[in-house]
């Protein structure tokens, strides 16, 4: 046992001494988190936040005054002078010198009051791929839709016939909900990723590389027992893969403000209790080293680190389509043996939690079948350091 | 009761689809050591010489614990590999040129990285690699990563680390291969030195020279059989000049021909 710690020691030693790997492993992850989720925040606000004093430059012809008032109160604009033919309107708008082109019948206004059986035309042009353009058109619609409830409702003798009915909409979720659902589908997914990819940077190097640069001989001719050189080499990946997730989660956090600016609803993560916090922490120890004790026992039958990463991938993947299914899910699993399903189990589990919607059998399910895998990849990990075939293969 | 005894050693080793591409050969076993027996003794430097390919690799790592024997049995202080094996690893040292030092750490890290793995106390292990460091010179570059050091400096750092704890048997494969004069200089005084201090001593080598400056009892092995295996003057009594060479060619041209025969 004495030996699982001195194997424990060095390799966080090894890790966190290593000023690249430090970098890459620790700070990177959250960094670039951080650094890309605030970037797309800060774009996804000014997509929908247009500069305020930005002026509307819009080719007109034959606008009746009715519109002109409705136009002088929802927006800042200017009519460009001069005549354009509809060659001229479709370059310059596309060469962004006007967002917006409308074209009146001539005597509009007349055969709107004369209710003329045949109505004239208002044609408009605009470019859904340009932003002001874009903008502009929606703010034009939306003053021609006032505009046409306003004659209806001049037309119509009886108020009655002008509000048919009368309707109520009442968004039911409270916000504790809203922030529970979006933590659900946030979170999983990150953290199994997260837990892989820290993983992924740490396991191979360990095992792999020690079988790679010739070490691992050294280390097998001392009075070591194989299990302590598995528990050794699992339980320092598997701390140092949770520090890894941990920096993506600082990354997220301090990012989350800025990304959920957006469309306002800000998720607290101290809408969680203890129990909550409690149970995710369980989790997230059993599926990391879950993780890790699959990546090492690859690693430990890979004979170079590049080897070892390559055989990895494929489970990484599908962790990760796993992650992204939970995300897109509907519903908490709720069947205690989908529970005992490597990887689902624990992230349907932490869905489950986050959403306030799980029961401890299940959670206690989860648990001890991780646990019961743990052992035995340790078991197999075990076989494997004290199998020469797999330890000397040529 | 002997100190080390190699009793009727058998090893096989199934070939991977790779190794018989490269090797252009359709086996799918090799038989590295075909029944090899032999015994080695404290204060005295036991040389297991060999060509290529011989078998002189796996037998050592028989020795060592690394590979497990198919038959036969190799006892270390009357200690069976096969069933002490950690009793065993707690007495013996392993060392070959080829082993590499993780290039991250210092001498000082590695040195009291191994030791804790034998369980030496602090101040033992404090004790020993002022002496070791010294020994060696390694003392001014403790702190150097192993990256950084000259490839002397890393076999001698290799050497200090593979002996921390001091133990009776030194099973050391191919002691000079790719060395420079000087070092391998050091290492066979160091190995000589080790002999005077009591210890069993098992090299592997190709190199005759080697074997008449530092054996005592030498094993000649071609093609995973021991064709001798006594003290080195009487093995070199085999020729009429006592010529070792003369010896050694001998019986790899004799074995030649019976594989011609068979
Ligand atoms: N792990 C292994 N898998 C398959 N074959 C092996 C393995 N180790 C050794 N062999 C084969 O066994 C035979 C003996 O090899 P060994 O390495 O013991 O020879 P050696 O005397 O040390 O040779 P050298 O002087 O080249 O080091 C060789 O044919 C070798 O190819
Ligand atoms: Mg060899």
């Amino acid at each position: 046992m004495r030996n699982m710690f001195v194997i424990f020691r060095k390799e966080l030693y090894r890790v966190l001494t290593d000023k690249r790997l430090v970098l890459t492993v620790f700070i990177l992850p959250g960094l670039s988190i951080f650094v890309i989720y605030t970037i797309i925040g800060t774009l996804v606000q000014a997509q929908f936040t247009e500069p305020e004093d930005y002026e509307t430059k819009i080719y007109a012809e034959n606008v009746p005054d009715a519109i002109v008032h409705r136009l002088d109160e929802t927006m800042n604009y200017r009519f460009i002078e001069g005549e354009l033919t509809r060659d001229d309107i479709e370059e310059q708008i596309m060469d962004e010198k006007i967002d917006l082109a409308v074209i009146f019948a001539e005597d509009f206004e007349e055969r709107i009051i004369d209710k003329s059986p045949n109505p004239p035309g208002v044609t408009v042009f605009y470019n859904q791929g340009n932003q002001s353009s874009a903008s502009a058109h929606t703010r034009f619609s939306a003053v021609m839709n006032a505009y046409h409830e306003s004659i209806i409702k001049e037309r119509l003798d009886d108020p009655a016939d002008y509000h048919p009915y009368i309707l109520a909409t009442e968004n039911i979720i409270d916000e504790r909900t809203m922030a529970a659902q979006g933590f659900a589908m946030l979170l999983p997914m990150l953290i199994i990723i997260f837990l892989f990819a820290g993983a992924m940077s740490i396991g191979p190097d360990a095992i792999a590389g020690e079988k790679e640069r010739g070490t691992i001989a050294s280390l097998l001719v001392t009075p070591t027992k194989r299990r302590d050189i598995a528990l050794g080499k699992v339980t320092s990946s598997a701390l140092l893969s949770l520090l890894s997730a941990l920096s993506a989660f600082i990354g997220i956090i301090l990012s989350l403000p800025r990304l959920m600016m957006a469309d306002e609803t800000m998720p607290d993560i101290s809408i969680y209790g203890a129990q909550e916090f409690l149970a995710i922490f369980f989790l997230l120890v059993v599926t990391v080293i879950f993780i890790v004790g699959l990546i090492s026992i690859i690693s430990a039958y890979a004979k170079t680190i590049k080897e070892a990463s390559m055989l990895i991938m494929p489970f990484y993947f599908i962790a990760m389509i796993i992650g992204i299914m939970n995300s897109f899910g509907a519903e908490v699993n709720q069947n205690p043996l989908v529970h005992l399903v490597p990887i689902y189990g624990p992230i349907n589990m932490l869905s489950g939690v986050l959403l306030f919607d799980y029961s401890l059998t299940n959670f206690f399910v989860t648990i001890a079948a991780n646990i019961v895998y743990i052992a035995v990849f340790v078991f197999i990990l075990n076989k494997m350091f004290d199998n020469e075939k797999v330890m000397f293969a040529r | 009761m002997t100190d080390l005894e190699v009793r009727d050693l058998r090893k096989t080793f199934r070939l991977s689809r790779k190794q018989r591409r490269i090797e252009r050969t359709d086996e799918k076993k090799r038989i590295a050591v075909k029944g090899l027996s032999f015994t080695a003794r404290r204060g005295e430097i036991y040389g297991l010489l060999g060509p290529n390919g011989a078998g002189k690799t796996t037998t050592l790592r028989c020795i060592s614990t690394l590979i497990r024997p198919d038959e036969g049995d190799i006892f270390i202080d009357g200690k069976s590999v096969l069933k002490e094996s950690i009793e065993v690893r707690k007495n013996i040292a392993f060392l070959t040129t080829e082993l590499k030092l993780d290039d991250f750490f210092t001498p000082n890290y590695l040195f009291g990285y191994f030791s804790r793995l034998h369980g030496i106390d602090e101040k033992t292990m404090e004790k020993r690699r002022t002496e070791q460091f010294e020994r060696f010179g390694i003392d001014k570059f403790a702190e150097v990563k192993v990256a950084d050091l000259s490839s002397g400096m890393k076999q001698k750092t290799s050497l200090a680390i593979s002996l921390v704890h001091d133990p009776d048997f030194i099973i050391f494969d191919e002691p000079t291969n790719g060395l420079d004069v000087l070092t391998a200089r050091t290492v066979i005084d160091y190995l000589l030195e080790m002999r005077e201090a009591g210890k069993a001593i098992i090299i592997s080598t190709h190199i005759l020279s080697v074997v008449e400056k530092m054996c005592d009892r030498v094993g000649i092995i071609i093609d995973g059989e021991l064709k001798v295996s006594d003290e080195l003057a009487k093995v070199k009594a085999l020729d009429e000049n006592g010529d070792l060479e003369e010896v050694f060619f001998h019986l790899v041209e004799e074995s030649a021909g019976d594989f011609a025969h068979a």
